[in-house]
């Protein structure tokens, strides 16, 4: 029953992967929705991203004493002067376990 | 195929790893939980093995492992795979023109590798062009396969005596990483005003513990951007006929 049940999610998991990329779905996306589109990764991305800096264990956490919210912030100010990936991970995460380390 | 086309091919499989090797890096305490927790939620190792290497999901397998140990009818556990899921109907749209066209086993293995992390890579106008940047796109996604599913077998050997790394604020790895993607990219004002709306709205849905909410705010924050960039073109045609 446990196998089934991870067959039919593989095929659920592949299939909204899968469904559109399919050249024999007759769908044809005009200019329109390309623009609107071009606006899935940072929209998608973020909507992932903000809620693990802001929501804990089902409640908002704004204050400055949330590690999260602090280390986020030098991420951002990193990426953005920088653009390096690698940069901004190295340094944030720096301050996030120092902040950690001190709580 | 000659030498110099070979080196060609290598480079960019090389270039795709490491490119993913922080997001590859990131996801590691979410691997870990998914394999441990599907050993104490009493699936067994080859059940535990199969949830990374076919449904190859984080959030589902999480969210499943906990509604399969509370014996949820399997329509529940399949609408709300699905629903989780549905954000990469996204992926799949926006990615549809670059790739439908393309022979089954690139669109396939593209297909089965589109993970949030693979899209994250694939935003640049000139991706998966031309099969330099297609062999990219699978190393890419193909590493991130490999080390997820190691993972997961990490946490299904060890996760009895490992502690939960989410717990102690190793899911900051894989926000600061989807930070230093998306940043970079606010080059806008349409692009901003999407981001800031996204951030807003999931943050809202997620204390509404909403599954849904992820795609919602997701699309209402791409409408926004869409909107913001028709805006600005109607703006610049009344300035051009005033002036």
């Amino acid at each position: 029953m446990i196998l089934l049940t991870i067959l039919l999610l593989a095929c659920i998991t592949f299939t909204s992967r899968y469904l559109f990329l399919a050249p024999k779905l007759p769908l044809r996306i005009g200019a329109k929705i390309t623009h609107f589109l071009s606006f899935s990764a940072p929209a998608v991305l973020t909507a992932i991203w903000v809620p693990i800096i802001f929501v804990k264990d089902n409640s908002f956490n704004g204050s400055l004493s949330n590690p999260y919210l602090l280390a986020a912030t030098v991420a951002i100010i990193t990426a953005y002067k920088s653009q390096s990936v690698y940069l901004t991970l190295s340094l944030s995460i720096t301050v996030f376990a120092l902040l950690h380390f001190i709580n | 195929m000659s030498f110099k086309r070979k080196q060609a091919y290598l480079k960019m499989v090389q270039k795709g790893i490491i490119d993913m090797m922080p997001l590859n890096l990131a996801v590691l305490p979410w691997g870990i939980l998914c394999g441990s927790l599907a050993i104490q939620r009493g699936l067994s190792e080859l059940e535990a093995i199969l949830m990374p290497a076919l449904v190859f999901a984080g959030s589902v397998q999480l969210v499943v492992i906990e509604l399969m140990n509370n014996n949820a009818p399997l329509a529940t556990i399949l609408f709300t795979a699905f629903i989780i899921s549905s954000r990469h109907f996204l992926y799949g749209l926006a990615l549809r023109d670059k790739i439908k066209n393309l022979p089954m086993q690139w669109r396939g293995s593209l297909g089965f590798l589109l993970t949030d992390e693979l899209f994250a890579l694939s935003g640049d106008t000139k991706a998966l062009k031309g099969k330099l940047r297609l062999i990219y796109a699978v190393a890419a996604g193909g590493s991130f396969y490999l080390c997820w599913l190691l993972w997961n077998i990490i946490g299904i050997v060890a996760g009895n005596y490992l502690p939960d790394l989410t717990s102690i604020g190793l899911d900051f790895a894989i926000a600061v990483t989807f930070i230093a993607l998306v940043v970079p990219s606010i080059t806008n004002l349409a692009m901003l005003i999407t981001v800031v709306v996204a951030g807003v709205l999931s943050v809202i849905f997620k204390l509404m513990a909403w599954e849904l909410g992820l795609v919602l705010a997701s699309l209402i924050a791409m409408y926004c951007g869409y909107l913001t960039v028709n805006q600005q073109a109607k703006l610049n045609t009344v300035k051009r006929s005033v002036s």
